[in-house]
């Protein structure tokens, strides 16, 4: 019986596999183009491996392109600026809000939702008007704030349930033994909650690196752009040369990869844990 | 009820960290009360949050409905001396025809790309259910396709179902599916399925995920006591699988709705909303509106409206778990 449970699994392994690779095999052909001369990308029948590999695309649309190096620099200061923010704000409130016996859970759960269910333009235009008006359009302070609207409602949510698994007697512990309410949650239940933060960085980071709406209603110079948005803009430039702009487009991609392979156990939790209830 | 109270007594720290200890029992418990200890602080974590969101979150959206009602544009919008117009806008954007196809695009668009996402999670999930090696890692990688930035996803599905060169068209002929390539972002009866397809590619390993969470808590004692009854495979998932899986169906099928229906990255990169208006859906009707000829009152207008369906949604969602967790 085990053996041949055994064997069914490995059968279901392969056939996992071979659905998985089907399924990423995007991902492939974005790296695969990307390794391709121009005239390889027209041939027919497509190369499915490009070897030798050719490195001219990222040579000429990446190395040689000051405009990607302006937008990874931009994408990671909005992304970074981001992340602190999110954390400065939502790691204090998911504390408050599991400390708190709050007859307004409801109503504070039911805004949190619907602020991360908001569509990004929604906020965009009236975030464009005020951020004019008070002088600071086209600064990468809007654009964190812009971000982070959208990430500090996720992080309350999946950080909450963190703090609430801190017991509450050991915050009082520390209490009694002459901590303030700030060391107590600074010293006690912030390091008890270490993993929760690490989802809510890893996330809200790969969020704002990502983030293309923002970027492209708030970003009204080309030097303020985040990668993402230059990108769109290779779309035009670019026309056929799908080499370079696969290459431009593996480089917006690697941050992400690398973040995934790293944290992964952290992210899978935190997607799961946000998407469904506090 | 009952059960509460004894939990609350024993103190123990699962239940302590749960139920807050009743007021009575902290008092005892406390040396001396100060200012400090009062209810009030602890409200002082959540304030530089609340205000956050009253600020970016909130009051643009009072602020969005109020320019809505104000024909704003570029020229008026920095001296704010633009003229209010009541309901126009309103009357304005409701008898556009281009308003009315977008909304229309905007439900197929959605509509499909649930579907696909609902049925192609679904089946991969119970694929997943299975016990084999590797399945922890290959879940993991299936998620890449969520994580992936819109725009590199959209990217990639632009050039893959290019009409010239597209690695889609190639693999379609060979297998004698197609006769001749399709043009599919550039045509407007294909656009529409070749944004689908994109969309419904990141949003399927998210849907499957969930999806799986809700299979894998579903009590193997009711498949074993079902196969005994000599119910076969379509039964247990008719009788079983989807009335256990009911809440988190919903779930999937709503979170989805929503996200969906607000798109406008993969959209946009894809196909800038064309040919025509082929692909043009309701996020991105209101940024060109808005952004594109800086109609500002009626891009405000556009986007309160955008905001109702998903707004609607999240209350029934929010309504409907609420009942679950109380039931």
């Amino acid at each position: 019986m085990p053996a041949q449970e055994r064997r069914e699994g490995t059968g279901i392994a392969a056939l996992a596999t071979l659905l998985v690779g089907v399924y990423l095999f995007p991902v492939y052909w974005m790296v695969a183009t990307s390794l391709k001369a121009q005239r390889d990308i027209f041939a027919v029948p497509p190369k499915l491996v490009p070897w030798p590999p050719d490195f001219e695309p990222y040579r000429e649309a990446v190395l040689a392109n000051p405009e990607v190096a302006r937008g990874v620099l931009n994408s990671t200061i909005i992304a970074i600026g981001t992340t602190v923010v999110t954390l400065l704000l939502a790691a204090p409130a998911g504390y408050g809000l599991a400390r708190l016996r709050l007859r307004f859970a409801a109503a504070i759960a039911l805004v949190l939702l619907i602020a991360q269910m908001l569509p990004a333009i929604n906020l965009a235009l009236p975030l464009f008007v005020i951020f004019a008006r008070a002088g600071l359009a086209d600064s990468y302070l809007a654009l964190i704030v812009a971000n982070a609207t959208a990430t500090v409602p996720f992080a309350i949510i999946v950080l909450r349930p963190f703090f609430l698994s801190v017991p509450g007697d050991i915050v009082e512990a520390s209490r009694v033994d002459g901590s303030t309410r700030f060391g107590a949650f600074w010293r006690v239940a912030l390091p008890l909650s270490t993993p929760g933060l690490v989802t809510v960085a890893a996330l809200t980071f790969l969020t704002a690196w990502g983030e293309f709406v923002f970027g492209l209603t708030l970003a009204t110079s080309e030097e303020m752009q985040p990668i993402t948005v230059v990108l769109s803009r290779f779309i035009t430039q670019f026309g056929t040369r799908w080499n370079e702009l696969m290459a431009v487009s593996t480089v917006v991609a690697i941050p992400i990869v690398v973040f995934f392979v790293l944290l992964q156990r952290y992210i899978v939790g935190g997607l799961t844990a946000g998407a469904t209830k506090e | 009820m009952a059960s509460e109270r004894t939990v609350r007594r024993s103190g123990e720290a699962a239940g302590a960290a749960r139920v807050p200890a009743s007021a009575g029992a902290r008092a005892g418990r406390r040396p001396r009360r100060s200012l400090g200890d009062s209810r009030f602080g602890d409200y002082l974590f959540v304030a530089p949050a609340a205000l956050f969101i009253a600020a970016t979150i909130l009051y643009p959206i009072v602020y969005t409905i109020n320019l809505g009602f104000y024909d704003v544009t570029i020229r008026n919008f920095l001296s704010g001396a633009a003229p209010f117009v009541g309901l126009d806008n309103y009357r304005a954007m409701l008898a556009d025809p281009a308003f009315q196809r977008a909304f229309g695009v905007s439900l197929l668009y959605t509509g499909g790309s649930l579907l696909l996402t609902f049925v192609a999670g679904f089946a991969l999930a119970l694929l997943f259910d299975r016990p084999f090696p590797g399945a922890g890692v290959l879940r993991a990688l299936l998620l890449l396709a969520w994580i992936l930035p819109s725009v590199v996803s959209g990217n990639v599905w632009r050039w893959m179902l290019d009409g010239s060169n597209g690695v889609v068209n190639f693999a379609l002929m060979r297998l004698g599916l197609l006769e001749r390539p399709v043009f599919w972002l550039t045509e407007s009866e294909t656009a529409l399925t070749g944004v689908v397809l994109a969309t419904a590619w990141t949003t399927i390993p998210f849907a499957m995920v969930l999806l799986l969470a809700g299979l894998q808590g579903v009590p193997t004692t009711l498949y074993e006591a079902a196969s005994l009854d000599g119910a076969r495979a379509w039964r247990r998932f008719t009788d079983i699988t989807v009335p256990m899986l009911r809440p988190v169906i919903l779930t999937v099928l709503l979170l989805n709705f929503i996200y969906t229906f607000k798109t406008f990255d993969t959209v946009f990169i894809m196909t800038r909303g064309g040919p025509g208006d082929a692909t043009t859906v309701l996020p991105v009707y209101a940024y060109t509106i808005g952004f594109g000829f800086f109609r500002l009152g009626e891009g405000a207008v556009a986007t309160t409206l955008l905001l109702v369906v998903p707004l609607v949604l999240s209350l029934v969602y929010f309504w409907l778990t609420r009942r679950e967790e109380a039931a």
